[in-house]
């Protein structure tokens, strides 16, 4: 091969076969989706044709259905906070699940005290505005931390730089509050006007979670409003279609980005407080399963459209609760309720298979 | 002279926008075929297509007479049709050697376990590799020769870039090299100094040559034939005299329609 | 020097004291002495702080165009006023402490101890400790000012040398037991009182590598070309200098003994993890945060292949499905299924964008961990409680899980996976990831097929991964879903960022730094993960291309400092700009 031939010559021979010509991702693919139908089909039938005594009856599916909603709503509110940042950085602020636990966990310190002096039970609603303006103020302030330390220097930075950075930062806010409050989980007082049952539409329904689910919606509707009416709003959505051009129009980047992150460090922290009444507990490490959770539900609502985060964030509660009792009781696999976060990981990956852009969005998320 | 490559009604459109409408082009084997047109006209989209970076929405390419449409890009370069583009991408942290080394990819097969062990049948490619893209870049003479093969390529002149890139797609053995207005931003000296060195691919290398050029000296220059298009179609084919004398043409480029 | 930016270093240096106080680390390093009995860990922590702040604080700033210097005197009361700041500040906390009641914040705070307010008071008066701290902040920034200000020329080795020294200090647990082995007296180097090393033993360290430093300032660029000639010119060289590595690597057991051996041996699984995951991210540039499932899954197919028992509530139990093979067929066996699994689960996900695939990787891994704490497997993997009786993987009776002689079987699968990788990486198939790497779109123009090499890049590292796993089988003897948790993959990528992307040596010094240094100070154990988390982030703040990069890696990490170079800035990483419409060459259409 050392004299040089012409290179048209060298190539003549070469013929893609049948094989190299065949679409393998799109074989896999429909292998894959066929095959999930299958399983989610036979899964669903055999559940819920089981004997009458193995059977989930429907008073179990309906408090499994509040209890996925009840949840998605956080997931919803934390599912924001990655939704507002991407939307305007392109970046994911892995560390917002701990956004949401230093929330969480400073204002147990404050619910605690009022427990135990009994101005919680005394006074619930200031008690309660009180904590949540605790959780609120802390979350705000390790966003805003977050951002001007971390995140910040790193603005222009390769697309996966920021984003170790976040994985750090989520690690060491973890780790900072192990060793700041310690390793034990609290028991989160629960005002007792919030134990038991309410009866709505004839049905019994845990009071915490219709609380849940009206705050969340209160806060999600305040938030639509700054977004679509406000000056910040609109600053806001200049900056995330075009950075460059919104600063030659006058708006402060810096600025902007701030106030998404303490938008974001706001509903986290109502998260947070929400979250901790819902399951009577806070600990340093309650901020990891919730924030990819809500993580996958931003992304499954199309990641960049607030709309898309709250629908995201209710499908996948309901999946997360729904899933696994539907999809495996019948196969006979033990206490399906472990696998609730499989039930997260693989709405996340298909969703990305299959529909990169959400619910909501366009197929942004995948090259060319 | 029989036709190597066949663009066959070839639509594509995006979003709203129709970037090729129809647009048939068929090259002979051997030839320096020119394609013009104003900007938007969708001579780009043409490459695009024909390399597999997105599926025509209606129509079929043909290479040596069997369909590439559907192939991924590499799958594309593998049968023989290599290609520049038109804001120079190098692998700008990779040296120049290594960015033509890159060209000789796909026609070499060392696997996992030949390059762990590195038998003599990987070394002897491995050279292979290296000689030939020397050679590639030895196309140009001088200006990539020496010392300069080792830096990396971002630390190149912009002509060299340009040059560069022509040589990793001649490192990958083509039989059609398809040229994206390879003399912007040239200096005129440079630009004669290519206009040369495109007519020698086809008169040393014995390559099909597919161009894509803003500037007409070049056009006229180099071409065997050329192709105007407009609004993703063909509007006029021939000698660049006949097309440059075309009505539909002058109107594409100086008429009623706004130009860039 | 404008007096508020001083004093805000100063209290940013102040507030990273607290930090350390309310974390626990200077409770925690109060009794670790490491020269004499002056210079405790929790004392040098605190001199850093006001140290560093004086440094930065100082720093050349442009302004109006130039660069402006301080000069010495200048700098030196710079830095004092910035580290009396930051001793004012802490001294106010424990006033503050005092103030509020030690109690009531200990009942949010735990690491508040009254060990760390002896230790920050230093036993006087309140009001005393505060002026103690003051002055001595002061003291400690004026010399971070002063030391900017030095000549490079001096300023280098002398921080070469007192880093050493702390190192030297840092390392009391084995030097000693080293020096002793091969009947050497450490006494006068380490005390055997304190533990930590004598004032002698400081300064002579101190002195030999202040020497050595200023010796390598002066030849150093020398000494490196005659290496390079030599070993250019004698292939042999670098067999024989190969040899002597491995040799002395052999001793490493036979003279530090089992505590150093065991946490080597731990240091080297990582290891062997972070040269797999090096061809993932370093490699191909794919950010993969669920490589634990790799390392679980070796781990756990090792066992079920070679034979292990299940922990139940009752006892014991044998697998669902196992075989008893020999430990040395088992392994192959376990890395084609640890790549074909690579393969699988690689192939739908491959063309997700970078950040995508990480969070997916992320997920994939979570899953494997969930399933193999889950009820649903416990009849195969043990569940919660694991399973025992993993194989030690004897050769004709010579077992591996004594520390000493897991050492060897690590060190000749770290050795395998380093030379694959090195000639991975320096062949047809690293030309391809790096183009790939680089530009995905072009590569795949230029003939590579970029799913096939991500593919082949997740098996190799995936196949590495499973030797960790089948290596820690080996040396706990059990497994439990502890030892596969997310944090596993975060240490990884940790050692992989800390050493240099790309960087086989860097990966080496990121595993001994890492998991080595922890494993030998007690104290840092529980602060392992604070530790990580802090590394990742600074590392891609300060330094993004390691420890010791990979050249080429490191200037595509700072491809925005040739912005300016409007073909570069059109190539650098925003995706966005190649945006469906307008992918490659479409420009101005």
């Amino acid at each position: 091969m050392a004299n040089a031939t012409t290179p048209a010559r060298r190539t003549t021979a070469v013929r893609m076969s049948a094989l190299e010509r065949l679409p393998i991702r799109r074989i896999i693919l429909t292998v894959l989706s066929v095959a999930i139908a299958a399983f989610v089909i036979v899964g669903s039938y055999k559940t819920l044709t089981l004997p009458a005594g193995e059977a989930y009856t429907w008073d179990t599916w309906r408090g499994i259905i509040v209890r996925g909603v009840s949840q998605g709503a956080i997931f919803a509110l934390i599912a924001l906070g990655y939704t507002l940042v991407y939307g305007i950085l392109r970046m994911i602020n892995f560390a917002h699940g701990e956004v949401f636990m230093m929330g969480a966990f400073t204002s147990f310190f404050f619910a605690d005290a009022y427990a135990k002096s009994g101005f919680l039970n005394r006074s619930p609603v200031t008690a309660l505005l009180i904590i949540f303006a605790v959780a609120v103020a802390t979350s705000v302030g390790v966003a805003v931390l977050l951002e001007r330390v971390a995140y910040r220097p790193l603005r222009n930075a390769p697309r996966l730089v920021p984003l170790i950075t976040a994985i750090g930062a989520s690690l060491f806010l973890q780790q900072t509050a192990r060793g700041f409050f310690g390793t034990n989980t609290q028991g989160y007082p629960r005002p007792e006007v919030l134990d038991g049952t309410w009866t709505i539409l004839g049905f019994p329904v845990d009071r915490i979670r219709v609380v849940v689910l009206v705050v969340s919606l209160i806060s999600m509707g305040i938030l639509q409003y700054i977004v679509a009416r406000t000056k910040t709003g609109k600053s806001m959505r200049a900056v995330a279609e075009d950075q460059e051009i919104a600063s030659l129009m006058g708006i402060d980047v810096n600025r902007v980005v701030v106030k998404t992150f303490v938008i974001g460090g706001i509903l986290a922290g109502i998260a947070g407080v929400l979250f901790a009444l819902t399951f009577e507990s806070v600990n340093f490490f309650m901020g990891v399963r919730p924030g990819i959770s809500a993580f996958t539900a931003a992304v499954l609502g199309g990641i960049g459209s607030i709309g898309g985060a709250a629908l995201g964030g209710f499908t996948l509660g309901v999946l997360q609760a729904v899933g696994p009792p539907l999809l495996l009781t019948g196969f006979n696999v033990p206490s399906p309720f472990q696998l609730e976060d499989v039930v997260t990981f693989s709405v996340l990956v298909l969703v990305l298979i299959f529909r990169p852009g959400g619910l909501l969005g366009s197929g942004e998320a995948e090259k060319v | 002279m029989s036709a190597i490559l066949e663009i066959d009604g070839v639509h594509k459109r995006f979003g709203g926008v129709s970037a090729l409408a129809g647009l048939d082009v068929s090259v002979n084997e051997g030839e320096i075929l020119s394609v013009i047109g104003p900007n938007g006209a969708g001579k780009s989209t043409m490459f695009n297509v024909i390399t597999g970076l997105y599926g025509p929405d209606q129509g079929d390419i043909r290479f040596r007479g069997e369909s590439i449409v559907g192939l991924l890009p590499h799958q594309v370069t593998k049968l023989g049709i290599a290609r520049t583009f038109q804001s120079v991408h190098l692998f700008p942290n990779m040296t120049v050697l290594e960015n033509a080394m890159v060209g000789q990819h796909t026609r070499t097969r060392s696997g996992v376990f030949g390059s762990i062990l590195r038998l003599p049948r990987t070394r002897r490619e491995e050279e292979r590799i290296r000689e030939r893209a020397r050679e590639a870049l030895g196309f140009f003479g001088s200006r990539l020769a020496g010392y300069r093969q080792e830096q990396p390529a971002f630390s190149l002149s912009y002509a060299n870039r340009r040059r560069l890139e022509m040589a990793r797609a001649l490192a990958t053995d083509p039989a059609v090299i398809m040229l994206d207005e390879p003399t912007a931003g040239m200096n005129p000296r440079e630009t004669l100094e290519l206009r040369d060195h495109i007519v020698r691919m086809r008169d040393r290398l014995g390559l099909t040559v597919l161009v894509i050029e803003h500037d007409m000296r070049v056009v006229k220059g180099v071409s065997d034939r050329v192709v105007a298009c407009d609004y993703g179609q063909k509007i006029a084919e021939g000698t660049y005299d006949e097309v440059a004398h075309d009505d539909r043409v002058i109107e594409a480029y100086l008429g009623t329609k706004a130009v860039g | 020097m404008n007096p508020r930016r001083l004093i805000f270093a100063g209290l940013i240096g102040g507030i990273a004291v607290i930090y350390l106080g309310l974390v626990g680390l200077l409770a925690k390093f109060a009794e670790r002495n490491l020269i004499g009995e002056l210079v405790t860990g929790s004392r040098a922590m605190v001199a850093a702080a006001a140290f560093c702040a004086g440094y930065v604080a100082t720093r050349p700033r442009v302004v109006a165009g130039e660069l402006q210097r301080v000069d010495g005197a200048r700098a030196g009361a710079a830095g004092a006023l910035v580290g009396a700041t930051s001793g004012a500040l802490v001294g106010l906390s424990v006033v503050f402490v005092d103030w509020f009641g030690l109690d009531r914040i200990r009942d949010i705070f735990v690491g508040v101890s009254p060990d760390l307010l002896d230790f920050l008071s230093f036993g006087l008066s309140i009001w005393a400790a505060v002026g103690v701290l003051t002055v001595a902040g002061a003291i400690f920034g004026g010399l971070g000012g002063a030391f900017r200000s030095l000549d490079p020329a001096i300023r280098r080795p002398l921080g070469n040398a007192v880093v050493i020294t702390l190192l030297m200090a840092l390392l009391q647990r084995i030097v000693p037991v080293a020096m002793q082995e091969v009947g050497l007296d450490p006494d006068w180097l380490y005390s055997p009182v304190t533990g930590g090393l004598t004032w002698i033993g400081a300064a002579v360290v101190f002195l030999v590598s202040l020497g050595l430093s200023v010796a390598w300032m002066r030849r150093g660029d020398r000494v490196r070309a005659s290496v390079r000639t030599i070993t250019q010119e004698q292939p042999s060289a670098k067999v024989a200098a190969a040899a002597i590595v491995i040799g002395l690597l052999a001793l490493i057991p036979v003279l530090l003994g089992t505590v150093v051996s065991d946490v080597l041996g731990t240091a080297m699984i990582f290891l062997l993890l972070a040269i797999g995951l090096n061809i993932v991210v370093g490699y191909a540039g794919l950010l993969d945060l669920g490589y634990v499932a790799f390392f679980g899954f070796g781990a756990y197919t090792t066992a079920l292949l070679t034979g292990a028992t299940l922990n139940t509530t009752t006892g014991a139990a044998a697998p669902a499905i196992s075989l008893d093979l020999n430990f040395y067929v088992a392994i192959p066996i376990v890395v084609m299924l640890a790549a074909g699994a690579g393969v699988l689960i690689g192939a739908p996900v491959l063309r997700l964008r970078g950040d995508y695939l990480a969070i997916v990787t992320l997920g994939l891994g979570e899953m494997v961990s969930i399933l193999i704490t889950s009820n649903w497997l416990a009849p195969l993997v043990g569940g919660p409680q694991g399973m025992r009786d993993v194989t030690d993987a004897a050769i004709g009776g010579f077992g591996f899980r004594e520390p000493h002689h897991f050492f060897y079987l690590a060190l000749a699968f770290v050795a395998i996976a380093i030379f694959v990788s090195w000639r991975l990486a320096s062949s047809r198939i690293g030309r391809a990831w790096n183009a790939m790497r680089e530009d995905e779109q072009v590569a795949d123009a230029m003939g590579i097929s970029t799913t096939r090499f991500k593919l082949l890049a997740f098996a190799m590292g995936g196949a590495i991964g499973s030797l960790g796993g089948a290596l820690l089988g080996v040396k706990l003897g059990s497994l439990t879903p502890a030892s596969f948790e997310y944090i596993v993959s975060i240490t990884v990528l940790s050692i992989v960022i800390l050493g240099g992307m790309g960087s086989i040596p860097g990966v080496v010094v990121g595993a001994l730094v890492l998991i080595g240094l922890p494993g030998l100070l007690r104290e840092f154990e529980e602060y392992r993960q604070l530790i990580y988390g802090a590394v990742l982030v600074a590392i891609m703040i300060l330094r993004p291309q390691g420890l010791i990069p990979n050249v080429r890696r490191s200037r595509e990490l700072h491809e925005e400092d040739r912005a300016q170079d409007k073909w570069a800035s059109d190539l650098s990483g925003d995706e966005d700009v190649a945006a469906p419409l307008t992918p490659l060459g479409e420009g101005a259409g």
